[in-house]
């Protein structure tokens, strides 16, 4: 009989970042150091809740209007309707036009996963290309709906920068009409982002080819500090694309407002520029934004209130909204400093090979281009973690630890190089 | 016909044709039916009448009309507020949920719950448990998980909340059937059990699952006497159906959490049913019981068989996946308030008596309009329960009551209970006695 139903259900292989976690915190050595966490740590390496964020929380739960209430199925509009204005920009013709649907969602990964249901049921068989690298969960959040993956040529291992040819050429090859999945800022694993010159050419050649752009902006502000700057590549893909096909952006508050565990975000859709007077955008505006209210029920029925209410605070209040642009340069310039800390220490060590990628990339993380052995090594040796493709989360570095990384690094990369002379 | 669709066009005769297939199709999406409560809502927030009522929503009120906050869950949002140690990190969850949260969860369901058998099944690693977002989030858990390894098939009552359907057929359900709940004012038993015996059959490889609520029914607030639920549950294991317990409204019958899974209790009842074969799911809510709807807590259980050592671990790997790819973490917030209040026996015994205190007013409203109206249903406490009452009145009738009183209602006839106070019973009862003269 089939007592045994469950056991082909098959055990999937730990999530690595947190086995990582797991493993640092039984590290019973003196001096240890996390590489491997996702989140902004301080100087003294410990999570820090954004000065604007404390100041909102007392807001909202001294509101005397204050309760649990379910949100409505698309989310709190004061967020929503700020949250398209911090990343269109104030002044964008998409908002003046009315061609933007927004909707709450659960960070940029619920944001991300409304995209690939919306893309399996209204977009089909088309392929989708992810950046190679790319975010690990990005290849499962399509696939499991359904959606062909394949990826386009981004990082270049050898000089550690662009391989803006591979990519424009990958852009050439797909299909008229394909998906395209651009990191708009920060990229995620490399850190490595095309300048304002290379966004021009690429978001040119997507346009040529009809492909649709989705937006992962899970770094707005955090990268730079400046929520402007690191609009850019969105900004000029509207501007670029608006003629040709629909834009979706997924957007996530975890980083730049440090709301990770609140899971605060949105998924804007941005319809096309209708220069037809027969077009009805209000009825397809309407179609579009019922079929994603149908979809957030059969998800969540609605979405988690409490974070969004904080970020909705900030983004409406503006002292608070002032206090979190300082806070987002707190952030980006610690993360900063810890790059050309850790450069400068490789470099006047002379360990070899080039570090100054490290400076040159962005946000929370650094491709180091150590390889699988050099991590394991760093970690039983050294015990400090990160994940095997030798990303490092720059947060989890220090005035207090720095020195030890980069030693170990050094090490690791000497005993390498000694070791292949055999 | 917009005029992306027409670029494409042009495109189409310039380059390849693969953009302009697909971009049409965007142009086809119709327009999905408006969520009908969020509709009434909306109208009724535009109503003028000073005296409007609105009897729609699933939310409790006070006897002001208000939605207020449980004052043991007040006090335990003042607790984290002033702890530095409880505040200071709003870094991720686990993927599957905190861990301090599944901990108290799973007290609360298996040890307060159901304490005759549930220990045990924790003790024996026997129930994979994942955080979800509120009641909602755990049944589109178990459906993926289901979906992908056990059984396309689910039964669910008729009538029952409408999302179930919409949830089910979303994900992966290709055989959405109805048992029948509910006729003509009347829980209709033998149909349910004879609609189960005719259709499923044990042995043919096909596995079903069905929906059971496990108490407060929605919409039609009714629920089968123990006596009923036993020959169901009988049916349903002789069928080896896999249940999925919809837990919502834990604690609305009687006031007492606790003593409300009576449905689970039955279940887990191992010297009747022995153990169910394909496991038994339980999707929990602590939205309604500590009202917490917005900030969506919740969880699912899942009860595997025994003598299957790594099933547990198996199905929350599998569990995990689906989350990661999903919304990677559960929110925090909400959840660490229901683990505070969870988290001590003083704290849970100030809980239920907000519960109760909840409870006692939802009876004070029946009886009230029993008072009033007469009708036996609201006060048939055996069977009446939860926040709901099902009025049996027509389309015709409710828009009446909503034209002409302000009397919102959803078009089946249900009847939130919450909404109605002591202000506005008598003008609430007056217009039902009115309208059906
Ligand atoms: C590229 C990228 N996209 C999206 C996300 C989504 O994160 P969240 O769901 O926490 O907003 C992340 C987070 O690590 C990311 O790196
Ligand atoms: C029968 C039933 N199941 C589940 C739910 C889920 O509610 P939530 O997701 O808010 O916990 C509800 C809420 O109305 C319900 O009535």
């Amino acid at each position: 009989m089939s007592q045994a139903i469950l056991n082909n259900v098959e055990k999937l292989p730990a999530d690595a970042l947190f086995d990582i976690k797991q493993r640092f915190s039984k590290d019973p050595r003196e001096v240890k150091v996390d590489l491997g966490i996702g989140a902004y740590r301080d100087e003294n390496g410990k999570p820090w809740v954004l000065p604007s964020v404390r100041s909102a929380e007392k807001l909202v739960q001294e509101d005397p209007s204050y309760n649990h209430e379910y949100l409505g199925i698309n989310g709190l509009p004061t967020l929503t309707s700020n949250a398209a204005k911090i990343i269109l920009g104030e002044d964008s013709p998409a908002l003046a036009e009315d061609r933007v649907i927004s909707v709450q969602s659960l960070s940029g990964t619920g944001a991300l996963h409304i995209a690939a249901k919306f893309i399996s049921k209204f977009l089909p068989n088309r392929t989708l290309y992810l950046s190679n690298p790319t975010w690990a969960n990005h290849h499962a959040i399509f696939q499991t709906q359904g959606v062909k993956t394949a990826i386009y040529s981004y990082w270049d291992s050898k000089t550690k920068s662009l391989d803006l040819e591979g990519y424009l050429q990958s852009i050439k090859n797909a299909p008229n009409g394909s998906i395209f999945v651009l990191h708009a800022c920060a990229h995620n694993p490399t850190g490595l982002d095309p300048n304002q010159e290379q966004w021009n050419q690429i978001l040119d050649a997507i346009a040529a080819k009809d492909h649709i752009a989705i937006f992962d902006s899970a770094y707005q502000g955090f990268a730079s500090g400046d929520l402007n700057r690191d609009a850019f590549a969105v900004r000029l893909g509207i501007q670029k694309l608006s003629k040709v096909c629909p834009i979706f952006i997924c957007q996530s508050f975890a980083k730049n407002i440090g709301l990770y565990g609140e899971r605060v975000g949105c998924f804007h859709l941005v319809l096309p520029q209708q220069n037809d007077a027969s077009a009805n955008l209000v009825s397809i505006k309407t179609a579009v934004s019922s079929q994603l209210s149908k979809m957030i029920r059969s998800e969540v029925s609605n979405s988690p209130a409490y974070g969004a209410k904080v970020a909705a605070k900030i983004l409406s209040t503006p002292h608070l909204t002032e206090q979190w642009h300082k806070d987002m340069i707190t952030m980006s310039s610690r993360i900063n400093k810890m790059r050309a800390s850790l450069r400068d220490k490789l470099v006047s060590l002379k360990t070899p090979g080039t570090w100054d990628h490290i400076v040159g990339q962005c946000g929370m993380f650094s491709y180091t281009g150590l390889s699988p052995d050099m991590v394991e090594r760093l970690e039983s040796q050294h015990a400090v973690y990160l994940v095997s493709s030798g990303r490092i989360s720059i947060a989890g570095l220090n005035d207090g630890n720095v020195d030890h990384v980069a030693k170990a690094i050094d090490e690791v990369v000497r005993n390498q190089a000694a070791s292949s002379k055999f | 016909m917009s005029n992306w669709l027409q670029c494409s066009r042009r495109c189409f005769w310039n380059r390849t044709n693969y953009g302009t297939r697909a971009l049409s199709s965007f142009d086809k999406i119709p327009r999905a039916p408006p969520d009908k409560i969020l509709g009434l809502t909306e109208q009724f927030s535009k109503d003028k009448n000073a005296k409007k009522v609105n009897l729609t929503v699933g939310v409790y009120k006070d006897n002001q009309g208000l939605v207020t906050t449980f004052p043991t869950v007040a006090k335990a949002q003042k607790i984290l507020d002033q702890d530095e140690n409880m505040n200071s990190d709003l870094s991720y969850l686990p993927i599957i949920g905190s861990p301090a949260y599944r901990k108290s969860t799973l007290n609360f369901l298996f040890r307060d719950s159901c304490p005759e058998s549930g220990p045990k099944l924790l003790e024996q690693e026997r129930v994979s448990f994942v955080q979800t977002l509120s009641g909602t989030g755990a049944l589109v858990v178990a459906a993926d998980l289901l979906a992908q390894f056990v059984s396309r098939t689910v039964w669910i009552p008729n009538l029952s909340w409408p999302n179930h359907t919409n949830i089910f057929k979303r994900h992966g359900f290709n055989d959405v059937r109805q048992y029948s709940y509910y006729e003509n004012g009347k829980l209709t038993v033998d149909k349910w059990i004879d609609n189960l015996k005719k259709n499923v059959k044990k042995n043919d490889g096909s596995r079903h699952c069905i929906i059971l609520h496990a108490c407060c029914h929605n919409p039609t607030g009714v629920d089968p006497t123990v006596e009923q639920w036993r020959k169901i549950l009988d049916a349903v294991r002789e069928l080896e159906m896999i249940p999925i317990i919809d837990m919502a409204y834990q604690g609305l019958v009687s006031g007492n959490p606790a003593k409300d899974a009576y449905v689970l209790r039955m279940c887990l009842d191992e010297s009747r049913y022995g153990n169910w074969p394909h496991g038994l799911f339980l999707c929990q809510s602590f939205a309604k019981n500590m009202g917490l709807y917005g900030e969506r807590v919740g969880s699912l259980s899942v009860v595997v068989p025994p003598n299957q050592p790594e099933s547990k671990g198996n199905v929350e790997s599998q569990l995990k996946q689906i989350v990661r790819s999903m919304y990677s973490s559960p929110p925090a917030y909400g959840c660490r308030v229901a683990t505070l209040v969870l988290s001590s026996d003083d704290f849970k015994r100030d809980w239920y008596k907000d519960v109760e205190s909840m409870v006692q007013r939802l009876l004070n409203v029946r009886q009230g309009m029993y008072d009033r109206l007469g009708w036996e249903g609201l006060i048939n406490f055996e069977q009446q329960h939860g926040m709901f009452f099902y009025t049996g009145l027509k389309p015709h009738a409710l828009n009446r009551l909503r034209d002409e009183y302000s009397i919102y209602m959803t078009m089946d006839g249900r009847l939130s209970l919450s909404g109605v106070n002591d202000h506005n019973i008598d003008y609430v009862c007056d217009a039902f006695k009115a309208i059906l003269d």
